[in-house]
């Protein structure tokens, strides 16, 4: 191994560490005593590891914050993978001035940041009546939020599938539809499927649209309960830690699982 | 009569572009047409337009007596072979083969009985479980064939469904989609640039140039009988030679703007003084002694022998090839060719190179 390699290597793992250094905190916190967290010099490795998987998740009612997120977040991946695809399909086909000008708008909708867009969001919402029905207000928002990027990786899949695969559906006795459905989804299903997966747990991580839009604490997601945490006098960092974990460790399980193919699915038609 | 396929003044545009312009064709039952012509001479896009996959810009489409202008792909009873063959990789051969069938919702004995019948004219039996990723070109070729004979329909459509395959396969795969439209006798619009594919497997060959039919007619036609300069340098190989000459005072032979100012005999009569583009096929050009009548002798510059004959070219301005069908001698320096008078073509000189006299 050359010098280089061995440099490269060290520089590597050390901007690693320094990512995931979060995560290896959190953890360490969650299996951490209360006097613990407090201890100076800092101790990286618990003493008396303990997990307070059960106690936390009863006490803060998670199984119903989790509920919420899966809902808000499969809701929102449903809507987004329905009507993305077909609008990924069509900008991948059509091509012309004015589908330019769509793409554009499209990219120019994800720069906004939900901070700048929750306030007028809300405005309408509140006055067509959708703030009685929070939850569905928040996948609206969070689908429209998530619908360019989505748009953007399908259309990138749908424009590696040859066109002549779907002229042969279509001389093959296709309609339209039937070939989009029979065809180019089953071929483009690598790259609607990964960038469902990235939709869902962006969205299982949703906060500003949830936090804003939802005030009953039944209905709150995950990511805004764990603010009952915050106490005006103190704060229960273990137990902070220990809800994160649960939440957070089903998340990183799955995109485990899934990098070879994110991964793939991301590059895919970037490479081409 | 109601042809299978017929085409009335079909016009098409991109934007400004005009790229089909008053096409014409009629197509009886049974009949295996090429078109043929350079690359962006329109014929994938009239092909397509007959598929349907484009839209007629102006004029009309029918099949089998039927207008079908308008209509989508799926209503027109059309099969197609694509030049990617277009096999659909998520399915199986057989799913590929039966996809037309299965979407027509036919029974599953006829689609069963379909796939036996298919296969076994194509030699596909031994392959109907595989995916189209592990088969040889060859192989893709006549699944995407199977595909099309399947569903019997009213015209075979081809475009270009050769070009990806090796030399020696598409000689062969050549022979054998004339032998299947022979056996199943189904009416073919082939498209190709080659134009030895069209000449060797057409009924009927349509020779397109910027979105134009420059000259339609049986293959050995527009061989002998080419309406202008264009058909005859694009019909043959090598590929017809072009000298400039000027109609002598008796009317009946010309020219040569060549050092010598040599003179050929051609049959038919022309205006004394007229200047025209001679067209002499290399292969009509004979190196035989004892003739002297209508001989050239040309100064040789370079020979290429592909074994059965041998291409010289002369060193005149412009280059002629001579095919010569014996050998020659390798330092070959003068070669002396006679071409009987029935084999002269004469073209006019300016730009749209009519045909003024086509003998033979």
């Amino acid at each position: 191994m050359s010098i280089k390699r061995i440099i490269l290597l060290a520089l590597a793992l050390v901007f690693v560490s320094i990512y995931l250094f979060p995560l290896y905190w959190m953890y360490i916190t969650a299996m951490k005593g209360s006097t613990g967290i407090f201890a100076y010099p800092p101790s990286f490795w618990p003493e008396h590891p303990q997990l307070a998987i059960i106690e936390v998740w009863q006490r803060h009612d998670m199984g119903r914050y989790l509920f919420n997120s899966l809902l808000i977040a499969g809701g929102t991946t449903l809507i987004v993978t329905v009507m993305g695809s077909g609008c990924a399909y069509v900008l991948s086909r059509l091509r012309n001035r004015w589908m330019d000008v769509v793409l554009f708008a499209v990219l120019m909708m994800q720069v906004l940041p939900s901070s700048l867009m929750i306030t007028p969001l809300f405005v309408s919402f509140e006055q067509v009546g959708l703030t009685d029905y929070p939850r569905t207000a928040v996948i609206l928002a969070q689908a429209a939020k998530m619908l360019p990027l989505f748009i953007v990786l399908v259309r990138a899949t749908f424009l590696q599938v040859p066109r002549e695969l779907e002229q042969a559906a279509l001389i093959d006795g296709n309609s339209r539809l039937g070939a989009f459905l029979r065809i180019m989804v089953p071929l483009a299903r690598n790259g609607i499927l990964v960038s469902s997966v990235l939709i869902f747990l962006q969205s299982f991580g949703e906060y500003v649209y949830s936090r804003s839009l939802i005030s009953e604490r039944a209905l709150q997601p995950a990511t805004v309960g764990l603010q009952s945490f915050m106490g005006p006098n103190s704060s229960d960092w273990s137990g902070v830690m220990t809800y994160a974990a649960i939440y957070v460790t089903p998340i990183l399980i799955v995109f485990v699982l899934l990098q070879r193919q994110i991964v793939s699915g991301l590059t895919s038609g970037a490479l081409k | 009569m109601t042809f299978q396929i017929e085409i009335d003044q079909l016009n098409k545009y991109y934007s400004t572009n005009h790229v089909l312009r008053d096409i014409c064709m009629q197509i009886p039952k049974g009949q295996f047409v090429a078109l043929v012509g350079p690359s962006g001479c329109g014929k994938s896009t009239l092909l397509r337009t007959i598929a349907g996959l484009e839209t007629a810009g102006a004029g009309k489409i029918f099949i089998e007596g039927a207008e079908v202008t308008g209509k989508a792909p799926r209503e027109r009873d059309l099969a197609m072979v694509f030049q990617s063959y277009a096999l659909y990789p998520h399915m199986t051969v057989r799913k590929n083969l039966t996809y037309a069938l299965r979407l027509k919702r036919q029974p599953k004995e006829v689609i069963d009985h379909a796939v036996k019948e298919i296969s076994q004219i194509t030699g596909l039996e031994e392959l109907l479980d595989r995916f189209p990723r592990e088969l040889s070109g060859g192989q893709r070729q006549r699944v995407a064939m199977g595909r099309a004979i399947i569903r019997n329909p009213s015209a075979f459509l081809f475009d270009e469904p050769l070009s990806n395959l090796d030399a020696a396969l598409r000689v062969h795969m050549r022979a054998e989609i004339r032998k299947l439209h022979q056996r199943l006798g189904a009416t073919s619009v082939y498209v190709t640039h080659d134009q030895i594919e069209a000449m060797t497997m057409a009924d009927h060959v349509v020779v397109m140039r910027n979105g134009r039919i420059e000259q339609q007619g049986a293959p050995l036609t527009l061989y002998d009988r080419p309406t202008n300069r264009f058909v005859a340098g694009f019909i043959g190989s090598p590929a017809m030679n072009f000298l400039p000459a000027t109609v002598a005072e008796d009317g009946v032979s010309v020219r040569l703007e060549l050092p010598g100012a040599p003179v050929l005999q051609f049959i038919g009569r022309r205006p004394a003084g007229e200047a025209v583009m001679l067209g002499l096929r290399p292969e009509h050009l004979m190196p035989e002694e004892g003739i002297d009548e209508n001989r050239l002798s040309l100064p040789v510059n370079l020979v290429e022998r592909t074994g059965s004959a041998c291409y010289v070219m002369t060193n005149t301005d412009p280059e002629i090839v001579v095919a010569v069908p014996s050998r020659v001698e390798e330092d070959i320096k003068q070669i002396g060719v006679t071409i009987a008078p029935e084999h002269v073509h004469l073209f006019s000189r300016d730009a749209s190179g009519t045909a003024l006299l086509n003998a033979a």
